[in-house]
């Protein structure tokens, strides 16, 4: 052999061994289905980040009375005037200095103006958008864990632009419960009761003569758990889900589905001090606003004691509460923007018609290559085959899905493959019709063609680098296995190929089966 | 073996009379899109919502209209799936085009194309599987992995999930099970088959797939879509203008909007919509097409330090006929590649392969008749400089 040729031979037989080493053994594992192949659900949600400024902005109202009345400030009221924005309403023009350090002092995300009767505050632009950003990324992370709960392989939670996030799961066939389960904000309050349940409203007031007490709220009750009615409950909560220290799924005293809890010492301090002191009275446990159950308390539940949730639950919903309340609640609201659910038989059709119209087409392609450029034609097939097992030992490195576009990238690819061998031996022809020898009739053919392929595929890969700079999902999936297969095909195409010619060809052939 | 001696056909003779069939073409595609039929976008640029069903026995896409007139959403689109080696007729695909009742602000629209969808199931199936449901049986054609294990396991402990897979690989292979007797062939065991027709029916209906997009996100996609190709045609231009001129790169950008023009006439007055996939193929013919362009490209800037003096019209004719073999065997491979796609695809990949059908003929059309004359008009107009670029 000759020298130049060993180092090629080696590079080559190495490309070969590490595609297949990270390709091996060919299957799901190792090159992944899109969704669009394999099924499952895809789904892009909008965090309403509006809420994260609504609950800082109520936080504030709270804080500035509080800091207003420890600081014998005089004022009538403090209001919510909107998104971010707060007035203290009362006269302050005397104590303008002394509000006016509060507000430096205390409240150093918000702006503040002062007129005759009132102060305007409203909430500092960047840290309104640090607490947007702030919610989206945690909700993020709370989807996560609780897709983690559900024991989903290769899920992706991704977030999208300034406020969106995907969440992809391949192989899920139940849709309602995964947005169910995404969807429910989780959170969870024990409140006592102080009158209900009611049939409604009217009822429920009649021993406050019509009004909610300023220290109470209304909840009703879900009727998925079988709780109609209206409650009347304190409105600040005993102990919340943050409180929470371990959750699990249980069964409770006749059998039925049902969640277990301990509580932090914390949070079981007061669950001890308070059950305590209301032996006999209902204790409401609300979930997202909406009663689950109101279990009476029957004795003082000690610190480390923990209780039991029960609310007619099936196995699912239970699980899925475990799940969700392990996983936190959602810092914000959430809505849908877009859903949607491949069932796996769609996905295996697709599959299986894609293969087929694929090696119908590459076996066309090389019987025809065979046909037309005989001997020379082999060495296309050789070039073409390795160039598919690039593309899967890199797809399977990359971890990147094969999808439907992706495979109309892979049909490009073969094409301009297809080409690259077509320029090469066509430029032989022509300099054999030129009368050069053989050897050297290949190699200007080679090198004459080259500028051309190395062109076309360049230009073909800066766009596709475009394409998955800027596309979505499925486009994204076109760009790259476009840009790995042209990226493989400079290589077979031309060095691979080439090698092949100087190894079969002897220099001093005189013939050329082309 | 030759396909031909290398000809001299004076392609370019022809420019003025291909240039004005050019204008033609696209004049009426641009006045069908805009002034008569559109682009008919589907659910991905569009919004609203798109079901993919299978039913278990055949019914025609007038039976299935029938079905949801009765329920006011007579417009929807009714498509039958042609799947290759089954019968036909099981397989439709449904589109609501009633316009969402959209009472509520935006952000409720991708709940009113869901409940859409919900009316068009409810309708389809009909009175299908009630008397079963009120017994408690299960859809065994809808159920879903995790309930059907749960059920199998409590009746079979231990043998519940494998059981269950049994069944779903069938429906999954098959679309839909038509029979208790067709599972016999999935090695369950006679007990779990008897259980099974106790306790589940077989629904009329599956549904394949289920996709629903919101207004927000169509937009975006719609815009992506513009922004990744204007980009990845800005960069196809500057690249073309740095390795040859910037005329070469202008017209190699020109020749691709009318590529993308003519199959997008092509395509709207064939009554197809226009999808993802639908991009993907269209990128793929810009693929090709900038390939041949710089193919032919290349052998002009060849031809020119071969043929110093002479006129660029003839260096290009010369370069047209020495690529011409290449040409021919190269888009005929391609056409042969996606007649298979076309022919054996299936209903998915059908509308790609049929654009690309299209764009490969027209692909070579392009670059022979439109992206040479705007070199040689742009070298007309604005004079040349001495010297090309390597």
């Amino acid at each position: 052999m000759k020298k130049n040729l060993q180092w090629k031979v080696v590079l080559t037989v190495a490309v070969i061994a590490l595609a297949i080493f990270l390709a091996y053994p060919f299957n799901d594992a190792k090159i992944r289905r899109g969704l669009d192949l394999k099924g499952g659900i895809h789904l892009t949600l909008q965090v309403i980040t509006d809420d994260s400024i609504n609950i800082e902005t109520d936080q504030e109202v709270t804080r500035l009375e509080e800091l207003f009345k420890k600081n014998s400030i005089t004022f009538s009221k403090v209001t919510k005037e909107g998104l971010g924005r707060i007035a203290v309403q009362g006269a302050l023009a005397d104590q303008e200095s002394k509000t006016r350090d509060l507000f430096e002092q205390y409240s150093r995300d918000w702006d503040y103006s002062f007129t005759a009767d009132r102060a305007n505050l409203t909430l500092k632009p960047l840290a309104a958008q640090f607490l947007r950003d702030q919610s989206v990324s945690q909700a993020k992370e709370t989807i996560d864990n609780r897709i983690n709960g559900l024991g989903v392989s290769e899920p992706l939670v991704q977030t999208q632009g300034k406020d969106k996030i995907i969440v992809e799961l391949p192989g899920v066939d139940d849709p309602e419960r995964v947005k169910e389960l995404i969807k429910v904000t989780a959170v969870l309050e024990w409140k006592l009761v102080k009158a209900g349940p009611a049939p409604d409203e009217a009822t429920l007031l009649q021993a406050t003569n019509g009004q909610v007490p300023d220290d109470a709220e209304i909840v009703k009750g879900d009727p998925k758990r079988g709780e109609g009615g209206f409650y009347l409950v304190d409105k600040v909560a005993v102990v919340t889900g943050k409180d929470l220290r371990t959750i699990r799924r249980t069964t409770d005293e006749w059998n039925n589905p049902a969640v277990s809890f301990t509580l932090n010492a914390d949070g079981g301090a007061r669950f001890e001090q308070v059950t305590g002191a209301n032996i006999g009275k209902q204790i409401a446990i609300i979930l997202d606003k909406k009663v689950q159950s109101s279990p009476v308390v029957e004795s003082r539940i000690a610190r480390a004691q923990g209780g039991v949730i029960q609310g007619r639950f099936d196995a699912q919903t239970a699980d899925d509460l475990v799940v969700v309340l392990k996983a936190g609640a959602l810092p914000a609201g959430i809505k849908y923007l877009e859903e949607r659910t491949i069932g796996p038989a769609l996905g295996a059709d697709s599959v299986r018609q894609g293969l087929m119209a694929g090696l119908v087409a590459i076996v066309a392609v090389m019987a025809f290559m065979v046909f037309f450029y005989r001997l020379s034609g082999f060495n296309a097939v050789a070039a073409l085959l390795l160039n598919v097992l690039i593309l899967f030992g890199a797809l399977a490195y990359f971890k990147a899905a094969l999808t439907l576009p992706g495979i109309a990238g892979i049909i490009l690819s073969i094409g301009m493959a297809v080409d690259a061998n077509v320029l090469v031996f066509e430029r032989i022809k022509e300099e054999l019709a030129l009368g050069k020898g053989v050897a050297s009739a290949i190699s200007q053919g080679f090198s004459r063609a080259f500028s051309a392929i190395f062109d076309s595929n360049l230009t073909t890969i800066i766009s596709a680098i475009f394409l998955f700079q800027f596309g979505t999902g499925p486009i994204r999936g076109y760009a790259v296995t476009l840009t790995i297969s042209l990226v493989a095909n400079l290589f077979t195409a031309v060095f691979v190929s080439h090698l092949l010619f100087d190894l079969m060809v002897k220099k001093s052939a005189k013939k050329l089966s082309i | 073996m030759q396909l031909f001696k290398t000809p001299s056909i004076r392609f370019l003779k022809y420019k003025y009379v291909a240039l004005a069939i050019t204008a033609a073409i696209v004049l009426a595609g641009v006045l069908n899109i805009t002034a008569f039929k559109g682009l008919k976008l589907g659910v991905d640029f569009g919004e609203g919502t798109l079901l993919r069903i299978a039913l278990k026995s055949p019914a025609t896409e007038g039976q299935l209209r029938d079905l949801l007139k009765s329920v006011d959403l007579g417009k929807s689109q009714v498509q039958r799936s042609e799947k290759t080696g089954s019968e036909t007729g099981r397989e439709f695909q449904i589109r609501a085009m009633e316009a969402a009742s959209t009472k509520g602000n935006e952000a409720d629209q991708l709940e009113a194309h869901e409940a859409l969808a919900d009316k068009i199931i409810t309708a389809l199936l009909g009175d299908d599987g009630k008397a079963e449901k009120a017994r408690g049986l299960i859809d065994l054609n809808t159920v879903d992995e995790r309930t059907l294990t749960g059920l199998l396991e409590s009746a079979f402990p231990g043998s519940g999930p494998d059981a269950a897979l049994k069944v779903l690989s069938y429906r999954n292979r098959e679309g839909i099970i038509r029979d208790f007797q067709d599972l016999s062939g999935e090695g369950l065991k006679p007990e779990v088959q008897t259980f099974l027709k106790d306790r589940t029916y077989l629904g009329k209906m599956t549904i394949l797939s289920r996709e629903t997009v919101g207004p927000q996100v169509g937009a975006d996609l719609r815009r992506k879509a513009v922004q990744a190709t204007i980009w990845s045609l800005l960069g196809m231009l500057v690249y073309i203008a740095l390795r040859f001129r910037l005329e070469y790169g202008v017209a190699a950008v020109f020749t691709l909007f009318q590529d993308v023009l003519i199959t997008m006439t092509v395509y709207s007055f064939t009554n197809r919509e226009i999808n993802l996939p639908i991009i993907a193929g269209i990128l793929t013919i810009v693929g090709f097409s900038i390939n041949d362009t710089i193919v032919i490209f290349d052998r002009v800037r060849e031809n020119q330090k071969l043929m110093r003096g002479k006129p660029l019209e003839e260096i290009m004719n010369v370069a047209i006929n020495q690529c011409l073999g290449r040409t021919i065997i190269t888009s005929g491979t391609v056409f042969l590649t996606v007649g298979a796609l076309f022919l054996f695809g299936g209903d998915v990949i059908n509308d790609f392969a049929f654009l690309m059908l299209i764009g490969t003929i027209e692909g070579v059309y392009s670059t022979v008749y439109l992206s040479c004359p705007v070199v040689l008009f742009w070298q007309k107009w604005f004079g040349t400089k001495k010297g090309g670029r390597r």
